[in-house]
């Protein structure tokens, strides 16, 4: 085991979300949990303010932002123990924080489509960069309007409803070319960058100071976490072991290599010590993110428009650091790359509220489409796969089985269903071979029960199938042949680059 | 509901410390069970499930599909408590792949038996018994087919028995003995000592028989052997022995001899020796009635021992054969192809509460679809990878509520030839074969033809065949090297035509005696397209014939 968990068992302190559903579920946990993470707050009082909410929102604004590759387990208001997002957790602290939100992919491109579009990325198609990969001069580079021309965007409605619409990325993964500035009145993203929010902020709040007088909806996202960005001032290794050998630096060139080393070998030989100190790189980098976003947050009180705004706080994907001895994400679905922070703060909500009930990242668009009550063309009632949280918010059960899925780089072809009660299956299409987890007792996936269980692997399995038929793409009527495209420029040696 | 209230004590038993938690929670439980009719358990939970599998059986040759001679009274009686399929038809004219496509629901391309050479992990495994394992079934085989047990190892030239393909599922795998002719294509009549046994088990049996296969009538015991037999009559094959010397005891139709008759003709060093009169061909299809006369008794023991157990009112009982048998229709006496007279089977569900008994249902269905039926009966969830569809709706008499296809399809895979160059030809002509020593001689010759051909694994594509109640339309694209190395042409020493387009018209020629392609350009325009679309779909899961190195474990057949 990483010397991540070894920690985790010295301090005690550090819960993982699994664990916090098992101690919340038992009645008496629910308040020695609370305790533990003073990020919380939790009892009557909250619930009566909570309650008074109105859950309308009529021309109210939107700031929807993607802390991009933020993993559930190092968010302070989900259990992590360091002080690394002490700005998200006082947001959580006021509005909903929901435990267990799961994403629809494990990498930026086809997990962030969703938001925009409620269905999933088998429908809106931008699985993978290019819709069409066969070097060198035959490359398609994925596009909603070409792939999915019927498919409306969250900003296209909103639009629609008089909303100013404002994007302002790190480019990459959401880059405008895949069609993510599709129903923005203005979309920022810097060619060839995984971009900061140093740079995405003050564009943003640039285009605020402009639209501030408007109704509005702004995308503010950006790498700073992600393995391919690095703090433009340098690390100062905060959270770096002294007595470190420095074998690795922290650098994008050194991540980049780890992941492909993981895909070229199925493993990376990492010591504790190096995976100790990727996770402090991530802490750091978590931090200075965070710092960031204090200082949007500022600014934007400062324009008097907290009271009129509801607040979404989440991310595309998670990380890997070793959990399954593999570097990056993308290429699993496992926990570590699916779980992500899910933060709704509401106009004038002063106390929080946890929900712990496990949804999904296609529920993000209804719920916000919901809380606005806008004008839904009839096209995009249709196509919503997800279903809204306000009911949640509300303080029903909206616990739900969720599906994911990634085809990163058709390297592999997974798919995978979550029970509400705790069991997940991965099935990966080229080889038809299954992952069965037991997440009540296994939170870290680490014992397949494919063999112990054969009756809910089987049935999960038929779930599995039976979904992705539902929607339209029947997963026995083509065949999944794996390769490995590039998904950066570096790496696409005779390819077109965009 | 009963089960609710028992998970509730187990938390209060596990968590004593936290009792008045759990009991609020047992009470609001109580009040929401209270307001929801209780669920009956699903039928996997109480239902057992026999599945009897007769090889080379033609419905046309029992009581219940009209054939008059009095084969089989207990099949019959079968019947009468069943929901009987009128046009079931199989995916392939041969045993282990036509019956890989009834456990899996997948076509035979798809599910991997392709050929008597394949490995197991070439093969589907998630197989009617595998699944119904899953669901706490106790499952066990009786087989007395040897294409369900025995491998020829091709390293040690040994017959051996592994554990495979077919037997991987199943907690015991039962085969019969040779009886004393040697063979083991005997009544499973051991099936019968495992009910006993296991009556009181949630079970899956299987019992499958191979009895009907050639030599006709080799385990049927006096005086049933003869009971169909023609009055003093002597087979021609001893009035023309293939090989002089050998013993004369009745040990059935021999193949050999049916493989030197082709269109009428007994060949004998490729030379036409004899005409066959009709006294002969009543001769060999008695031998075969007399096959499934004795089988029928062995049902009849099997209905009574399951009455007597008390197993028939929580049994559901799968009665189908694998495939059929051509008796001289097509100018042979074997399965060799693709017409109805090899394709065709029989199919009966008797459900446990005599449901719909009685029933008989005309519209075509395939073997895909059995497996699918079997799961929706027992409330299990159908397996995504099962390619048929569940037979339910047309046996509650909701004929648009069946989503399989109006068409069936049906492989000639792997090509007959590829079959008999693989083990036949190498192995078994050496031994005891009876072929005159001109014969064998040229053997090497036609063996190799066929290797150079068709071997290395590989089979040649489409030959493969549409039907409907009403059109079978047979493509075969490659026509001119199946003329080729056509065993018929290889033992007549002569150049029988082989056709690349056959339509037959089944309602007015069920026996596919007149090609009427030309005739119905539209019909074959129309069904070629709908053949040619399953091909292509159907193309890309394609498993070789034979692992790409090393020794393989051969079916020693025919």
């Amino acid at each position: 085991m990483s010397q991540h968990d070894n920690r985790n068992e010295s301090d005690g302190a550090l819960i993982n979300r699994r664990e916090f559903i098992k101690k919340t579920a038992v009645g008496v946990g629910v308040a020695a949990a609370a305790m533990a993470m003073p990020g919380f707050i939790l009892g009557k009082a909250g619930a009566v303010d909570v309650t008074d909410l109105p859950m309308k929102y009529k021309d109210y604004n939107v700031v929807f932002v993607s802390f991009d590759a933020l993993q559930a387990a190092h968010v302070g208001a989900l259990g992590y123990p360091g002080n690394v997002t002490p700005t998200i957790d006082a947001m959580a602290k006021q509005g909903f924080n929901f435990t267990n939100n799961i994403s629809v992919a494990s990498w930026t491109v086809p997990a962030s489509m969703t938001w925009f579009t409620g269905v999933y990325p088998s429908e809106h198609r931008l699985t993978n960069k290019f819709s069409v990969f066969n070097p060198p001069n035959n490359n398609v580079i994925s596009n909603l309007k070409k792939l999915s021309p019927e498919l409306v965007t969250l900003a296209e409605v909103l639009k629609q409803n008089g909303y100013a619409t404002g994007g302002f990325t790190g480019n990459a993964g959401v880059s405008g070319g895949f069609g993510y500035s599709q129903g923005f009145d203005e979309y920022f993203f810097e060619k060839g960058k995984f971009g900061s929010m140093g740079v995405s902020i003050p564009k943003g709040l640039e285009w605020l100071h402009k639209n501030k007088d408007k109704k509005f909806f702004m995308f503010l996202h950006g790498y700073d976490m992600h393995g391919q960005n690095i703090p433009v001032e340098g690390f100062d290794y905060r959270f770096v072991d002294k007595g470190y050998d420095k074998r690795y630096t922290g650098s994008a060139a050194e991540q980049e290599a780890l992941r492909e080393e993981g895909l070229e070998k199925g493993t990376v030989a990492l010591r504790d010590e190096d995976v100790k100190f990727w996770r402090a790189i991530y802490d750091e980098k978590i931090q200075r993110t965070d710092a960031r976003f204090k200082k949007f947050l500022e600014e934007y009180e400062k324009m008097g428009l907290m009271d009129k705004t509801i607040f979404v706080l989440t991310s595309d994907h998670g990380t890997e650091f070793h959990e399954h001895k593999r570097f990056d994400h993308g290429f699993s679905l496992y926990d570590e790359l699916i779980h992500v922070p899910l933060i709704i703060k509401l106009p004038k909500q002063k106390t929080g509220k946890v929900i712990k009930d496990q949804i999904s990242s296609i529920d993000v668009m209804p719920t916000v489409l919901d809380l606005l009550d806008v004008k839904m063309p009839d096209n995009a009632k249709k196509q919503l796969r997800g279903a809204s949280l306000v009911v949640g918010l509300k303080g029903k059960d909206v616990a739900k089985d969720v599906f994911f899925e990634t085809d990163y780089r058709q390297y592999t072809y997974k798919r995978g269903i979550q029970t509400k009660d705790g069991w997940k299956l991965i099935y990966t299409l080229e080889n038809k071979s299954r992952e069965l987890y037991n997440l009540k007792s296994d939170p870290h996936e680490t014992k397949n029960l494919v063999e112990q269980e054969p009756r809910r692997a089987y049935e999960l399995e038929q779930r599995v199938f039976a979904h992705f038929k539902a929607i339209g793409h029947d997963l026995n009527s083509r065949q999944w042949i794996p390769g490995l495209n590039p998904v950066y420029d570096s790496q696409a040696k005779g390819v077109q680059k965009k | 509901m009963m089960r609710r209230q028992r998970s509730c004590f187990v938390h209060m038993f596990n968590a004593a410390s936290a009792a008045l938690f759990i009991l609020i929670t047992c009470a609001v439980e109580n009040i929401g069970a209270a307001e929801v009719p209780a669920v009956p358990p699903a039928r996997h939970e109480n239902t057992n499930v026999i599945m009897i599998s007769l090889d080379i059986l033609r419905p046309d040759h029992l009581g219940a599909y009209g054939y008059p001679k009095g084969t089989s009274p207990q099949i019959d009686r079968l019947a009468k408590q069943s929901v009987l399929f009128e046009n079931s038809i199989a995916q392939s004219y041969l045993t282990p792949v036509a019956h890989m496509s009834v456990i899996t629901g997948q076509y035979p391309r798809q599910h991997g038996m392709v050929s008597f050479e394949v490995t197991r992990d070439q093969v589907a495994k998630r197989t009617l018994p595998e699944i119904l394992k899953y669901y706490g079934y106790e499952t066990a085989a009786v087989a007395s087919s040897p294409e369900f047990f025995m491998r020829y190892d091709t390293e040690s030239g040994k017959i051996v028995n592994p554990k495979d393909i077919f037997s991987r599922s199943f907690d015991f795998y039962g085969r019969t003995m040779p009886d004393e002719t040697g063979s083991t294509r005997v009544n499973p009549v051991a099936a019968l000592n495992w009910l006993k046994a296991n009556k009181d088990k949630k079970f899956f049996l299987w019992i499958e028989s191979g009895m009907l296969h050639p030599p006709f009538s080799q385990t049927v015991p006096a005086p049933y052997k003869t009971r169909f037999d023609p009055p003093g009559y002597t087979p021609f094959y001893e009035r023309f022995p293939i090989r002089l010397g050998r013993d004369n005891t009745d040990r059935g139709v021999p193949t050999e001899a049916l493989f030197h008759v082709y269109r009428g003709d007994y060949y004998l060093d490729f030379e036409p020796i004899y005409h066959l009169e009709q006294r002969d061909v009543d001769f060999i299809r008695g031998r075969y009635d007399a096959g499934v006369f004795y089988t029928d008794m062995f049902i009849g023991e099997l209905l009574n021992t399951l009455d007597a157990l008390k197993l028939t009112g929580k049994t559901l009982v799968i009665f189908h054969s694998i495939h059929g048998e051509s008796l001289g229709e097509h100018g042979y006496f074997f399965h060799h192809d693709v017409y109805d007279t090899e394709v065709k089977t029989a199919l009966m569900f008797r459900f446990p509460d005599s449901n719909k008994a009685g029933v008989r249902i005309a519209r075509q269905t395939q073997g895909i679809d059995i497996l699918p039926t079997v799961l929706d009966y027992l409330q299990i969830p159908a397996n995504h990878e099962a390619q048929g569809a569940s037979m339910m709706p047309l046996i509650n008499g909701d004929e648009a509520g069946y989503t399989g296809s109006e068409y069936a399809f049906i492989d000639r895979l792997p090509w007959w030839e590829y079959v008999l160059g693989g083990w036949h030809l190498e192995h078994q002509s050496e031994r005891e074969a009876q072929y005159t020593p001109l014969e064998i001689g040229k053997m090497k010759d036609y063996r190799a033809l066929l290797q150079e051909k068709i071997g290395g694994g590989q089979y040649p594509p489409q030959c493969i065949a549409i039907r409907t109640n009403q059109w079978k339309l047979i493509l075969r694209e490659r026509s001119a090297l199946l003329e080729q190395i056509s065993w018929w042409n290889f033992i007549s020493g002569r150049k029988f035509p082989v056709a690349q387009v056959e339509l037959f018209d089944l309602s007015r020629d069920p026996l596919e005696q007149k090609n009427v392609a030309g005739e119905h350009p539209q019909v074959v325009e129309k069904l070629k397209a709908k053949l040619l679309e399953w091909d292509e779909n159907n193309r890309k899961n394609q498993a070789l014939a034979k692992p790409a190195s090393g020794p393989a474990l051969i079916i020693p057949y025919p």
